[in-house]
């Protein structure tokens, strides 16, 4: 008995959350009609900084003020290079994100959507904020997983370029649908 | 009526009022023809109160004849019920095909799971049948209302602030008749008239918000979202797919390094 009562308890307050989760940020638009404007910017925009950050991020430099540099100055360089990787991970989850809101306008402006692509999405949506997090708490706790923070900019920038591909595909579809329609309401009205 | 506090008698009085007064509001407005489930579903309620009323006023509040009626009627409410938050969700989501046809599925199988999970965990007590109809019909329409919203939150779907509030309404009475079966269970009739007054208080806030939510003519778009051409998705779809296979390798190559690799 009791330990149903609990499991009822909790199944509310499990429901209670997901209900504050789904109140937390309201949609502010309708995805009536593509946001061209979104579209063009799916690209890879953080992404083609890798180089830059890995550079700022490199070994050499750490070493070199080990060397020669005070206590000092090394600490306030951790706690640099600490912030710059923060922050550059907090851009990347926005690329990424972007490129799943594409792949969902897609999923809703369709008349036909596939239950297991759709699960498979959210799979994926799950495991990188997951894998996320765990990044950025090594990070935060003073760890350099800078080999997995490139990993993790390979992996956005290949998706990039693929939703840029399938992108530029539907919009040829989708003109050439709309091209398809005009001809054939002309046809109609002569 | 015997075995009624004044308390309880008040809370009741505003109840009718409240439903009253929504009907009053969903015939002026002409909000029946949009929310006909609805619309239902405020008519069994007031029924159901009649009824009661009558019963217990013949009867006595704890008889055996008011329980009788007071569960037979309440299963036809909870149908009513049922059917109104589908209305709802119905509302939300038809404007696209693809999704409604993925969320009305989902939608169904959420409930048949609830119920069932309902079902065994009531652990077929007969004594306590009809408090665990009760719960298990309260928990899934519950669950109806939450998976609707996660659905719209994850795929950003603008949903119309009546239906917010409608299903919020919806939401917070079926969560605490919920918590009421529950701990009434526990604790049989020590905790009955607490059990009432607090269910009573949640049904009045509800009410107030759907009289709010309802104060408005309401005109849900009937037409379709402008859709992509038939067949986009389902070439995309495979493609997008196996794009998303190879992200799930790369990333758990990602979290895995080769030294650390199982």
């Amino acid at each position: 008995m009791s330990f149903y009562l609990y499991l009822f308890l909790g199944l509310l307050v499990l429901l209670l959350l997901a209900f504050i989760w789904s109140q937390r940020k309201p949609a502010r638009r309708t995805i009536t009609p593509i946001s061209l404007k979104l579209l063009e910017e799916t690209g890879p925009r953080h992404v083609t900084y890798l180089p830059a950050i890995r550079q700022a991020l490199a070994g050499a430099d750490y070493d070199f003020i080990l060397r020669r540099g005070s206590r000092l100055l090394l600490r306030r360089f951790k706690k640099e290079r600490r912030r710059v990787a923060l922050a550059y991970l907090g851009q990347l989850r926005g690329d990424f994100q972007r490129l799943l809101r594409v792949a969902g306008i897609i999923a809703v402006l369709s008349p036909e959507v596939t239950a297991m692509e759709e699960f498979e999405r959210l799979c994926l949506t799950v495991k990188f904020r997951w894998r996320f997090e765990m990044i950025r708490m090594e990070l935060w706790a003073g760890f350099a997983p800078l080999p997995q923070l490139s990993g993790l900019g390979n992996v956005v920038s290949g998706l990039s370029v693929r939703m840029e591909m399938a992108v530029k595909e539907l919009a040829e579809r989708a003109a050439m649908a709309s091209a398809l329609s005009s001809s054939l309401d002309r046809r109609d009205a002569d | 009526m015997r075995g009624i506090g004044s308390f309880e008698k008040a809370l009741w009085l505003i109840s009718v009022l409240l439903e009253v007064g929504l009907t009053a509001l969903l015939l002026y407005r002409k909000n029946y023809r949009t929310f006909p489930f609805f619309f239902a579903y405020v008519l069994t309620v007031i029924a159901q109160s009649a009824i009661l009323f009558v019963t217990y006023k013949i009867w006595g509040f704890n008889s055996q004849a008011s329980r009788a009626s007071h569960w037979s009627t309440q299963g036809l409410v909870l149908v009513a019920r049922a059917l109104a938050v589908a209305e709802i969700c119905r509302h939300a989501l038809r404007k696209y095909r693809g999704i409604w046809e993925l969320a009305w599925r989902l939608l169904l199988a959420s409930a048949v799971l609830v119920l069932l999970y309902s079902l065994v965990a009531a652990g077929f007590e007969w004594q306590l049948l009809e408090l665990n109809a009760d719960r298990g019909l309260e928990l899934t329409i519950a669950v109806l209302v939450v998976v609707l919203f996660v659905f719209a939150h994850y795929y950003e779907v603008a949903m119309e602030p009546v239906l917010r509030f409608v299903a919020t309404g919806f939401f917070l009475y079926s969560c605490f008749s919920v918590l009421n079966d529950t701990v009434l269970e526990r604790w049989k009739y020590a905790y009955a008239p607490l059990w009432s007054r607090m269910g009573s208080l949640a049904y009045v806030a509800s009410l107030l918000l759907w009289n709010w939510a309802l104060r408005e003519r309401q005109t849900m778009a009937t037409r379709e979202a402008t859709l992509l051409p038939d067949g986009v998705y389902r070439t995309l779809a495979p493609e997008i797919n196996m794009r998303l296979k190879v992200l799930n390798e790369n990333l758990h190559r990602f979290w895995y390094p080769e030294g650390k690799r199982p």
